[in-house]
């Protein structure tokens, strides 16, 4: 019995945010341009026009409308759009985790990696960007030239899950 | 029941029979050939340890040779055959070789097989003929194999009753718990030897442990233990040979576990006497796992020779089951075993066995001075037990000597494991003394060893255990030694006149039980290991049927063949279209960086070995990056697209090594700089048109602003914005075209249409190395191959001349400007046609004074041309030297010129 589902979702904006100054500073003027805070490594903030999910000490994940990073930033970070290399796949079941843990490294059967949380990791020889969206969803963001692989692996796989 | 068939015959199983069960079951007692001598073997134990009943299972791609049937359940349908005879298994021609076994002693192999190569290869027909057991399948596994990550607090390796207890007690307090167990059940000791602990307490156990959130894993072997608590498991998912329901046979589990708890118990040691490796000589738990786990009785009367208490156990088993134990020879001293109500002959070892290729027929000893012998069936033995160790050793564990048992136990490690149950407290037994023929005593039954080969080996000098093993051949193979190991040992260290523990260990390494091919490789095994990158317009190529090419992981059109071009015709027309009007071709594959921030520049100028800082904005220029030694690694180009933000280029398959550059550079160099350096290279896609005609497709296109030779300009295409980069690769007027990726496929249509509307056509890989060689245009992987400096490539004018940049203190070695050094040149044909990979001769037989690097041919007139490293190449324009390639039997003479064959001075990119 399969139970995830793999779903390629449609090209959307994506941008690199790297802050190399003044963090407290830009964190600030983020929060007060935006209304959350800039969400710390390993998780996600925002809202469904802007969402911002953090995978290195310096770099952010920007989803939707970034018109107001570039005054926020100043000289103190740059926006660059990354989006047209990155195919998003929605992993939605019970099963997205067990469905992670096939050629992978990364414990994403550990119950801590909950709704909000994210991880940069490997699986099948490929770097994937994982986003725990909802319970039973987790974004995987993967390079576009691994995305077809990615999505006949995984639908592969999703057949043997249970045994 | 179940069907199955052995050797072509069909036979009946029941439902949880080994094959060996049911072997047993059906009165079969020979089951196989010994490697070397070919003597008739049976089954002597009931688990993985098992040296003589090796089968090869399945059919076809499925087939497994070196199957042991004590580790593989029959299904409907199985198909086993004996392995290592001809042309049966009863009558077998190889056993003449165990009339001759006193030649094929120890060393047999080095000692008889040396001398010249020439009769080596006389040799090698026949060692090839008779080495190995079994044959390895011809046809591709058509099954899938699973690789999976697990995480846990605690793993459990070995379901006994302390693996079982101990599973419990973790999942109890809250652990993540994985239970594992090589067997098909759970708690299969006690199934063996039933205690208070039965097969409720097991069922109750295993339901509580998964209640509690355990994972319990059967059929399920740890195989490796590797640093950090890493441990590899390999799971059947199906038996060996059978289809899979999922299409998946084997799952390889990854483990990273908290603590791991080695639950693995101890395996039966046999006894050495003569002729003991015959069928019907069995180890005693294994006769007792037959008799109680799969109600079959291995014999009708029975003699059982022991050292310990353990092997009573199995005698009473036997009178329960039916069977007539006639004798136990017990080696220790009276009163043992006075108590049991059995025949039991104190101060006993077991002098010979006797019987056909088909079974034992009687067992003799000395008992109180004189041979005594018994008619039997069966032998039952227990020689003592050795501790499974191999988890703990492989974990980098230490191990203390353990006298009572006579065996090495657990002790300190490194990581954080712990044995527990029998592995940790093996019984206690009573040293075994041999009296029989030290030429019939086998120790190794998998490999032939016997007692004399030890003593041989010792006698010839071999004192290291490791010499001894690979001297003997002991140990090694599919049991690596489980059964012998230890009897090896003492044999060793009874010649040394020390200790068991002074004699030495040999390595412990995983697997611990084979592990298929298929399981290691994987997914991967489809794609040799790695996957295959898709161009983002790889439709739209797919749709043309061009020819394809590998290129590390990713896939390009290689030419774009018309009314049934060959490649080379295909190549060749679309290289002219360039030269003569207009090409265009995907170079998405470029690996492209986006450098931000106030410090882009300075941050540039460390990477790349030019000048970056005075660039104007909208301005781009060649560059190279050295390694730390000085030797330019890989090229491209760098665009000023604003004040502070920059656009790197470098080689499509150097595109990971210079990510991991920047980032090095980034994060370790100068992790003070206000800079961004971001991986885009599948961000864009990039199309590059090129030729005459090139300008007017892309006025066309985005109008008459087209940037100059050098130059960059943002404008749009169909309204979808894109980055103009006017670079060329191929010598002609030429233009690059970022797009995002996603919004690629209109741009490249509407380009398409126009080229070809202004007579042009697509190129591929092969076009564009016959453009870049004619004009003298380097390849990373060809002419930058590592070994060169930018003097050598004659970019030394090009280097940033203020430094900084990495590889500037390597650049300054003498070494690297001493003559005699290969250095860049250009080749004609005077003669012949140059083939790629040629060495560069003055004379025959003189050594090469360098290679080509590249061959090509002059596009639109014709004519073999190179590109070559050549010794002092720069100084030998003019001179003829011959290129040859022994290998494909192809020689040219050839004249040694200025690497540029086309448009050295560079006007055709000028408007």
């Amino acid at each position: 019995m399969t139970d995830v589902t793999i779903t390629p979702l449609a090209a959307a904006p994506i941008h690199a945010v790297e802050i190399w100054g003044n963090p407290a500073a830009v964190a600030a003027r983020f929060k007060a341009a935006t209304g959350f805070a800039l969400p710390a490594t390993g998780r996600s903030a925002g809202t469904d026009a802007l969402r911002l999910i953090r995978y290195e000490p310096t770099v952010w994940l920007a989803e939707g409308d970034v018109g107001t990073l570039p005054a926020i930033l100043d000289d103190d970070g740059a926006l660059t759009a990354i989006g047209g290399g990155i195919v998003c796949i929605r992993l939605s079941g019970p099963g997205w985790r067990a469905l992670l843990m096939e050629g992978g490294v990364f414990d994403a059967e550990n119950p801590a990696f909950a709704t909000g949380d994210s991880a940069a990791t490997i699986i099948n020889h490929v770097a994937v960007r994982l986003h725990v969206v909802a319970e039973n969803i987790c974004h995987a963001y993967v390079p576009l030239s691994y995305g077809e692989a990615m999505i006949e692996y995984w639908k592969e796989v999703a057949g043997t899950l249970n045994i | 029941m179940i069907n199955f068939t052995f050797d072509g015959k069909a036979y009946q199983a029941r439902e949880g029979d080994t094959l060996a069960a049911a072997l047993l079951r059906n009165g079969i007692g020979l089951v196989g050939r010994s490697f070397k001598y070919h003597r008739p073997r049976g089954i002597m134990t009931a688990g993985v340890e098992e040296p003589n009943a090796l089968v090869t299972v399945g059919e076809g791609g499925r087939t497994e040779p070196n199957t042991r049937a004590t580790d593989v359940f029959v299904y409907e349908g199985l198909v086993a055959k004996s392995q290592n005879r001809w042309p049966s298994l009863t009558f077998d021609m190889g056993a003449v070789l165990s009339v001759a076994a006193p030649v094929f002693s120890a060393g047999f192999y080095y000692k008889t097989f040396f001398g010249s190569a020439k009769r080596w290869m006389f040799y090698e027909r026949f060692i090839r003929k008779a080495a190995g057991l079994g044959n390895a399948p011809v046809e591709a596994d058509p099954d899938r194999f699973s690789q999976r990550a697990a995480f846990c607090d605690v793993l459990v390796v070995g379901a006994g009753p302390a693996g079982l207890q101990a599973a419990l007690h973790a999942a109890e307090v809250g652990k993540r718990v994985i239970l594992v167990e090589q067997d098909s059940i759970l708690g299969p000791s006690l199934i063996r030897d039933p205690q208070e602990l039965d097969a409720a307490w097991i069922e109750a156990t295993a339901t509580s442990i998964r209640a509690k959130g355990g994972r319990i894993l059967t059929r399920t072997t740890a195989s490796g233990y590797w640093e950090h608590d890493l441990v590899t498991l390999t799971q059947r998912l199906v038996e060996p040979g059978q289809v899979p329901l999922n299409g998946v046979s084997q799952r390889l589990w990854h483990v990273r576990a908290g603590q791991v708890i080695l639950a693995t118990g101890s395996i039966e040691r046999p006894i050495a006497f003569a002729h003991n490796d015959r069928p019907g000589v069995m180890l005693s738990q294994a006769v007792c796992t037959y008799v109680q786990r799969f109600g079959v009785t291995p014999g009708k009367r029975v003699v059982i020779a022991t050292n310990n208490d353990d092997a009573y156990k199995t005698a009473h088993a036997l009178t329960a089951a039916g069977a007539e134990v006639v004798a136990i020879l017990d080696a220790r001293p009276s009163p043992a075993g006075a108590e049991s109500g059995f025949a039991v002959h104190n101060d006993t070892v077991p002098q010979a066995a006797k019987g056909s290729c088909n079974g034992l027929k009687s067992v003799s000893a000395l008992v109180n001075g004189a041979v005594k012998s018994w008619h039997a069936d069966l032998l039952a033995v227990s020689g003592g037990f050795t501790p499974v160790v191999h988890l703990h050793m492989q974990a980098g564990g230490t191990l203390d000597w353990n006298e009572p048992a006579h065996a090495f136990v657990p002790a300190a490690s490194r990581q954080n494991v712990t044995t527990i149950g029998g592995a940790a407290n093996p019984d206690p037994v009573f040293a075994l003394t041999h009296a029989s023929d030290p030429k019939k005593c086998f120790i190794d039954f998998q490999n032939d060893v016997t007692f004399a080969d030890v003593d041989q080996a010792w006698a010839e000098g071999y004192r290291s255990v490791e010499h001894l093993k690979r001297y003997t051949t002991l140990g090694m193979a599919t049991d690596q030694g489980k059964l012998s190991n230890m009897a090896a040992l003492g044999r060793l260290a009874q010649q040394q006149g020390v200790a068991i523990p002074e004699a030495g260990l040999t390595t412990f390494r995983p697997p611990y039980t084979p592990v298929t091919m298929g399981l290691l490789a994987g997914a991967g095994a489809k794609d040799a290991g790695a996957h295959v990158r898709r161009l983002a317009l790889y439709d739209i190529h797919a749709a043309k049927k061009p020819i394809w090419q590998p290129l590390g992981y990713w896939v390009r059109p290689r030419a774009y063949p018309v009314g049934g071009e060959t490649l080379a015709q295909a190549a060749l027309r679309e290289a002219r279209a360039v030269r003569t009007a207009v090409g265009m071709t995907d170079v998405s594959t470029l690996a492209k960086f986006e450098v931000s921030g106030p410090d882009a520049a300075a941050f540039l100028e460390i990477i790349c070995a030019t000048s970056v800082a005075k660039l104007a904005v909208g301005r781009g220029r060649y560059t190279f990056m050295l390694r730390e030694d000085g030797f330019v690694f890989d090229d491209g180009t760098v665009w000023r697209l604003a004040e502070n933000r920059y656009l790197l280029t470098s080689s499509s398959g150097g595109a990971d090594r210079m990510a991991t550059i920047i980032s090095y550079v980034r994060n370790t160099l100068c992790p003070q700089m206000c800079v961004s350096a971001v991986n885009v290279q599948e961000h864009y896609a990039g199309i590059a048109i090129a030729g005459p005609k090139a300008k007017a497709v892309l006025a066309s296109l985005v109008g008459e602003d087209v940037p100059r030779h050098m130059s960059t300009s943002s404008a749009s295409i169909l309204g979808v914005p894109v980055q103009l980069l006017a670079a060329s690769y191929s010598g002609e007027r030429a233009f690059e075209i970022y797009v995002e990726a996603s919004h690629a496929a209109p741009v490249w249509s509407a380009c398409e249409a126009e080229v070809t509307g202004q007579g042009g056509c697509l190129y591929g890989m092969e076009a564009m190395e016959f453009l870049r060689i004619e004009k003298g245009h380097l390849v990373v992987g060809g002419e930058i191959d590592g070994r060169l400096t930018p003097h050598d490539l004659a970019l030394d004018k090009m280097l940033n001349k203020t430094g900084g940049y990495i590889g500037a203190s390597g650049l300054s070695r003498p070494a690297l400007s001493e003559a005699g050094r290969l250095q860049l040149v250009g080749l004609e044909a005077i003669e012949g046609t140059i083939a790629e990979g040629s060495m560069l001769i003055s004379r025959t037989g003189e050594a090469p004074l360098g290679h080509v690097t590249a061959a090509g041919i002059r596009i639109v007139e014709g004519g073999s041309i190179a590109l070559a490293q050549l010794k002092d190449g720069f100084a030998r324009h003019g001179e003829d030297l011959i290129a040859t390639s022994p290998t494909r039997n192809q020689h040219a003479k050839v004249r040694v010129t200025h690497p540029h064959f086309y448009d050295s001075a560079g006007e055709r990119y000028r408007d």
